[in-house]
């Protein structure tokens, strides 16, 4: 009796050991992103890897884009977050590797990643850092940039079109400038219509505000955000250059709607999608909703052009458009490392990329952007193939959060009237040397 | 005494009636030590340092270098103007307003309790729900107060949340519209305990209306309004759930009030040591105008 006793304990202790050692193998993937739509797409996706690998399953964490930065790095601060995969925004790199709540990949990359197969800027955007140091924490996931839509039916209009040359010398088409975008928006402002000539983010924030969109005519217009060498800002964010820049700023806010000046995402997509505004700029992933008949009146009617260059004061045509997007990184705390870096890997092979892409988003792969079949295959292709070369970012260190703030922050008191854009740039420089001498820039 | 111990040797061996109550006090002393009394020291500590949640870094020791470099920028000062004047306004609104409709339902008529509970119900809704419905109602261009305005009394579009002039208005009116009903509530409870017979002795008096309201109702009800008005104070300075959602501070620093802003330094900028210094400079602000509350309300009291 005492015998079958110990047998049947010890069948019994075998098979919950065989149990725990094949739930043990099981990993549940959690990726933590922003929740829109390439969020839940990339879920649906990783359901092809899990057939693939049945024993890693991703899930996911997803939070509005408002609180996305704040939850992910109150989370990283605890040392132990919920989330196996972040995907950061391009210029959170810094701040998150610095604190060491980020996996450095540098070996995995330099197995994995052929340079030539991707577009350089972005792809050291989405992972390196610091810049250019051979350092990398992250891969791209998520092409993403500013462009601009336009009502295709009002620019085709022969009236509009007549009076548009009459009145500037030139044809109504999608803006090849910004000072060309700028006569557009003086000419479609009728007030008395409710409308006006151009909508945009300038909501006094560090991310998905004024910031974003203003350095793509800061750049073109020969200015630039610091010395990348010496990070020096005092006269050269405020140089001729720039305030050239904010001065164009402030004046192109008389062609927005009243009370824009606080606008975002949300409030830049219903001005175009209720007819108040001919034209917008904007990140291109949120394309979708301005051709959802559901939430546009106008969704048929909607195209998509190239964010402008500009001519400086030097007569010289530049063309950089601001970068946005995300990019995969693996948190230093995950004790599933390799099957994050596994998800990853599958997930930058181009049959998945081209699945990726087939769902609306944007790869930046070479080979995906640069073919003919990509350029039929979405309302942005042409854009985004245009625009890849000319993509810029701002600062991806652990200060941009405060440094992108102050910026918005002074521009929005400029066109509102508050200060001048002299002054207003001014004020940005010396804040920022303030930044930057505080947190040891300068030696 | 020995019945009781014999109740006690029943429930567990040994177990007297003081370990009882002490083991009963536990949680709840653990709770406080770990939830309030911990974080106190441990952000009071940090408020000496320079420290970043988010870095490698540990804390380092700066002395009181936070504190003066809060004390000594302009644009903190800047903030402190703007929490006392969106605190000072929006509570005296609403004690005029909570006190006026008080008065008017101080009174027998039919539907006074409907009334009284609809009036009560800005209240009971969510500050995050109020916000966003506030942001849409203030919108310059869709909403629907700018389109009133403008029907009924031909006014030109308010930029009631992106003007520097208009914005601290708008988290005004939304808190005047939510908290109106807890002073109205105070208010009402304060004229019901007033006794009937002291106005049936004015109204044979021949006194007036307005003397039976300063010498019959205020001194009777003027404690609980100090009080009222106390509760409202010090909850106007914690403020933070509308700011959040319909200015997100600005346009600018126009109605970044202070909770706003120690969020923001707390958890955007991560100036952790920074933001504890402008939180205890914060609650010393709290502490003495209480004081000065309390202080005067003993006084009546004593008088």
């Amino acid at each position: 009796m005492k015998k079958i006793g110990i047998l049947v304990i010890a069948v019994v202790l075998s098979l919950g050991l065989m149990t725990t050692a094949s739930l043990a193998q099981k990993v549940t993937l959690t990726v933590t992103w922003a929740a829109w739509y390439p969020a839940d797409y990339l879920i649906k996706l990783s359901d092809d890897f899990t057939k693939q690998n049945p024993n890693i399953k991703l899930k996911g964490d997803f939070i509005p884009w408002p609180q996305y930065h704040d939850r992910m790095f109150t989370e990283f601060a605890s040392h132990k977050p919920s989330f196996d995969i972040a995907i950061p925004d391009s210029q959170w790199i810094g701040e998150a590797a610095e604190g060491g709540h980020l996996l450095d990949i540098t070996d995995w990359f330099k197995e994995n990643i052929n340079f030539d197969e991707w577009y350089e800027f972005p792809l050291r955007s989405y992972g390196e850092y610091p810049d250019f140091s051979g350092h990398w924490y992250g891969v791209p996931l998520l092409l993403d940039f500013v462009l601009g839509a336009y009502r295709k039916d009002i620019f085709a209009d022969p009236k509009e079109k007549a009076a548009f040359k009459e009145k500037y010398g030139y044809d109504l088409t999608p803006p090849k400038t910004w000072g060309e975008l700028k006569d557009i928006a003086e000419f479609f402002t009728r007030p008395k219509k409710n409308m006006y000539g151009f909508a945009t983010w300038q909501a006094p924030i560090a991310t998905a505000g004024l910031a974003d969109i203003f350095l793509g005519p800061l750049w073109s217009t020969g200015a630039n955000l610091w010395d990348p060498r010496t990070k020096h800002v005092e006269g050269i964010l405020n140089n001729d250059y720039g305030i050239d820049a904010a001065k164009y700023w402030v004046d192109l806010y008389k062609f927005c709607p009243p009370g824009s000046s606080n606008y975002s995402i949300d409030e830049t997509m219903t001005a175009m999608q209720q007819g108040m505004v001919p034209m917008v700029a904007m990140y291109a992933m949120f394309y979708p909703g301005l051709l959802d008949p559901k939430l546009s009146l106008y969704a048929d009617k909607i195209d998509f052009f190239t964010e402008p260059g500009a001519i400086g004061r030097d007569g010289v045509f530049r063309h950089y458009v601001q970068l946005g997007g995300q990019g995969f990184a693996v948190s230093s705390y995950t004790p599933y490392k390799d099957e994050a870096l596994k998800f990853i890997k599958w997930f930058l092979s181009d049959e998945v990329q081209w699945e990726w892409v087939k769902g609306g988003n944007i790869s930046l792969k070479r080979s995906i952007i640069e073919s003919p079949k990509y350029a039929e295959l979405t309302p942005i292709s042409k854009v985004v193939k245009e625009t890849a070369p000319k993509l810029r970012d701002f600062w991806e260190i652990p200060q941009y959060n405060e440094m992108g703030e102050y910026l918005s922050i002074q521009l929005n008191a400029a066109i509102l009237g508050k200060i001048s854009p002299e002054e207003a740039m001014d004020k940005i420089a010396k804040r920022h040397e303030e930044i930057l001498r505080r947190a040891g820039y300068y030696k | 005494m020995g019945k009781e111990r014999r109740r006690y040797r029943s429930l567990g061996r040994g177990v007297s009636e003081r370990a009882l109550k002490v083991w009963f006090l536990v949680p709840t002393f653990a709770l406080l030590l770990f939830m309030i009394i911990f974080p106190l020291i441990w952000s009071l500590y940090l408020s000496f340092t320079r420290y970043n949640a988010v870095a490698t870094a540990p804390p380092l020791f700066v002395g009181l270098s936070n504190y003066a470099r809060i004390l000594s920028d302009p644009e903190v000062w800047e903030r402190f103007i703007i929490t006392g004047k969106f605190v000072g306004i929006a509570v005296v609104l609403e004690f005029i307003l909570g006190f006026t409709l008080a008065m008017l339902l101080n009174r027998e008529f039919k539907g006074k309790g409907i009334l009284t509970t609809l009036y009560l119900l800005p209240m009971m809704f969510s500050p995050v729900v109020i916000g966003k419905f506030f942001n849409f109602i203030l919108d310059t261009n869709w909403g629907i107060l700018n389109h009133i305005l403008g029907a009924l009394f031909g006014l030109p579009k308010i930029a009631w949340t992106t003007s520097y002039e208009w914005a601290i208005y708008s988290i005004v009116i939304t808190d005047v519209w939510i908290w109106t009903p807890f002073m109205l509530l105070l208010t009402l409870a304060g004229l019901s305990t007033i006794p009937g017979y002291l106005y049936e002795a004015a109204e044979v008096d021949r006194a007036s209306g307005w003397f039976k309201f300063r010498c019959i109702t205020l001194p009777h009800i003027f404690p609980l309004l100090i009080l009222a008005l106390l509760f409202r104070t010090m909850d106007a300075f914690r403020f933070f759930d509308i700011v959040y959602v319909l200015t997100g501070g600005g346009p600018g620093y126009s109605t970044q009030i202070l909770p706003y802003y120690i969020y923001k330094e707390a958890f955007q900028y991560w100036h952790t040591g920074l933001s504890c210094a402008l939180a205890y400079i914060f609650l010393i602000i709290i502490i003495a105008l209480s004081n000065i509350y309390l202080t005067y309300l003993n006084k009546l009291r004593a008088a």
